[in-house]
């Protein structure tokens, strides 16, 4: 028997085999070193494998979804059915993450667009944006209120911040009347103190249009995507969700984007 | 005349639950939703995911229930390949920020180049290769990984797992093969990290 990988994989995975071919297979992995390492790297992965199922063994959904399902079944077999916000996420909540998937949608765009040459690379990221805590200067809520000239202080912040084209984005999100979702009210409650990156601009120097208003969307990315900006991040908590503020014009296109936690 | 009492099956279920009985609606969902929940976190890493997919999945069941065709597979295969559905479009969109590559070349750099995280001095102890197993399974595209998933850690046939997948027995077979192929380099590149950084300081002997 030659070498093959796909049989080895098979024998270690313990599939039903015809005898004769599994005799063949281990004669031959006995006296073929290569297999032979092979066959024993297929054993341990299997025996890992298995590791995962055991420590899976007791996951299961919680019961808060078993609740809304119930809910929501009682719902479709009563006589008058009542609306019911099924799922996680209310109505409000799905719009807010559908705007916050077509910003998403926008700035992927604008990278294949742009080329390598306009990627957010580390040069062009202010000094200062870093999510640790150490690093970041506080974002706390009351920034999300109006400033100068009704443009909320975070904009603000990115204004005096280079680089030079940061600071030119900005003015001229000042300057086109920018407005803030969180910022009608201006009182409303502070909530907890919130940590976040400067802006960092989505569009460089030539692409850069006038803006006629806009609108920050605060949308959940994963954590991944700090590594498109050039920013660092654990591994281990790729999957894992971070908030952002993106600044979208009213033509729809996202003008920079920063990281909160 | 003694009757045994005989355990519904999921098609007895279904179409209770269809008529509107919530005791064989309950029922069903608890029987059938460990496991999706458990594909989906292993596809995605992720509970609040995980939750999510599964609640749609038996909103899907509620409303569409009716479509499901006994004779092209098991209900469980049904509700796997409507998670799987749910769960690649959530990744899908995710998509935008990172991205694997589907060629071998850059599956390759990727599994193999990645660093383990972790203490690479210190002992690669069970838990820890499982942890590191886990990881490893979630950095695998989409493809590989879902084969994976059914065929290893929900311990599917092929047949299942095609079925689930929609794709030819073959497809998954070989799916399967590279998935591991991929994982023992992934583990052997470690092992070797850790062999290596461990190293031997003779200390001289003063009896």
């Amino acid at each position: 028997m030659n070498c093959n990988d796909l049989t080895i994989s098979e024998l270690a995975r313990g599939q039903m085999m015809e005898a004769s071919l599994r005799d063949q297979a281990l004669v031959h992995a006995a006296s073929c070193r290569n297999c032979a390492i092979r066959l024993a790297d297929e054993r341990a992965l299997t025996e890992g494998l298995r590791g995962v199922v055991t420590e899976a063994a007791g996951s299961e959904a919680p019961l808060s979804v078993e609740a809304k399902l119930l809910a929501a079944f009682r719902a479709q077999h009563s006589e008058n059915p009542a609306p019911v916000a099924v799922g996680k996420y209310s109505r409000r909540r799905w719009i807010y993450i559908s705007a916050g998937a077509a910003a998403a949608a926008v700035i992927a765009m604008l990278f294949l667009l742009s080329g390598s040459g306009h990627r957010v690379s580390p040069p062009s990221v202010p000094e200062k944006a870093d999510v640790s805590p150490q690093a970041v200067p506080p974002a706390r809520r009351p920034e999300l209120s109006p400033g100068t000239n009704g443009v909320p202080a975070i904009a603000e912040q990115a204004i005096n911040t280079p680089p030079a084209h940061a600071r030119r984005t900005a003015a001229r999100i000042r300057n086109a009347g920018y407005t803030n979702r969180e910022s009608n009210n201006a009182t409303a409650p502070i909530a907890d103190p919130e940590i976040a990156t400067d802006f960092i601009p989505l569009m460089n120097r030539e692409s850069l249009t006038q803006l006629d208003g806009g609108q920050v969307m605060r949308v959940e990315l994963p954590r991944s995507a700090l590594m498109s900006f050039g920013l660092p991040m654990d591994m281990e908590r790729a999957n894992e969700r971070i908030k952002a503020d993106v600044v979208v014009g009213n033509d729809g296109l996202a003008r920079a984007i920063r990281f909160v936690r | 005349m003694i009757t045994l009492p005989t355990t519904p099956s999921d098609m007895d279920l279904l179409r209770l639950m269809l008529a509107g009985d919530e005791d064989a609606f309950t029922t069903l969902y608890r029987r059938r939703q460990g496991g999706v929940y458990k594909f989906a976190l292993h596809m995605s890493g992720s509970q609040s995911m995980a939750e999510d997919v599964t609640q749609e999945v038996f909103i899907v069941l509620m409303r569409d229930g009716a479509r499901f065709d006994p004779t092209r597979g098991s209900l469980a295969a049904y509700l796997y390949g409507i998670a799987r559905n749910h769960v690649l479009r959530r990744l899908e969109q995710d998509r935008l920020f990172v991205s694997l590559g589907d060629s071998p070349e850059e599956v390759d750099a990727i599994c193999v180049g990645m660093i383990a995280e972790g203490d690479p001095l210190g002992d690669l102890t069970r838990n820890e290769t499982i942890q590191e197993l886990r990881h490893s399974i979630l950095v695998l595209p989409a493809h590989y990984r879902e084969a994976i998933v059914l065929c290893e850690l929900h311990e599917m046939s092929y047949i299942e797992a095609a079925s689930v997948i929609g794709c030819a027995v073959g497809t998954v077979r070989s799916r399967l093969h590279r998935a591991r192929a991929l994982l023992v380099e992934r583990l052997r590149a470690s092992r070797d990290r850790n062999s290596s950084s461990e190293e031997v300081n003779p200390a001289r002997c003063f009896a």
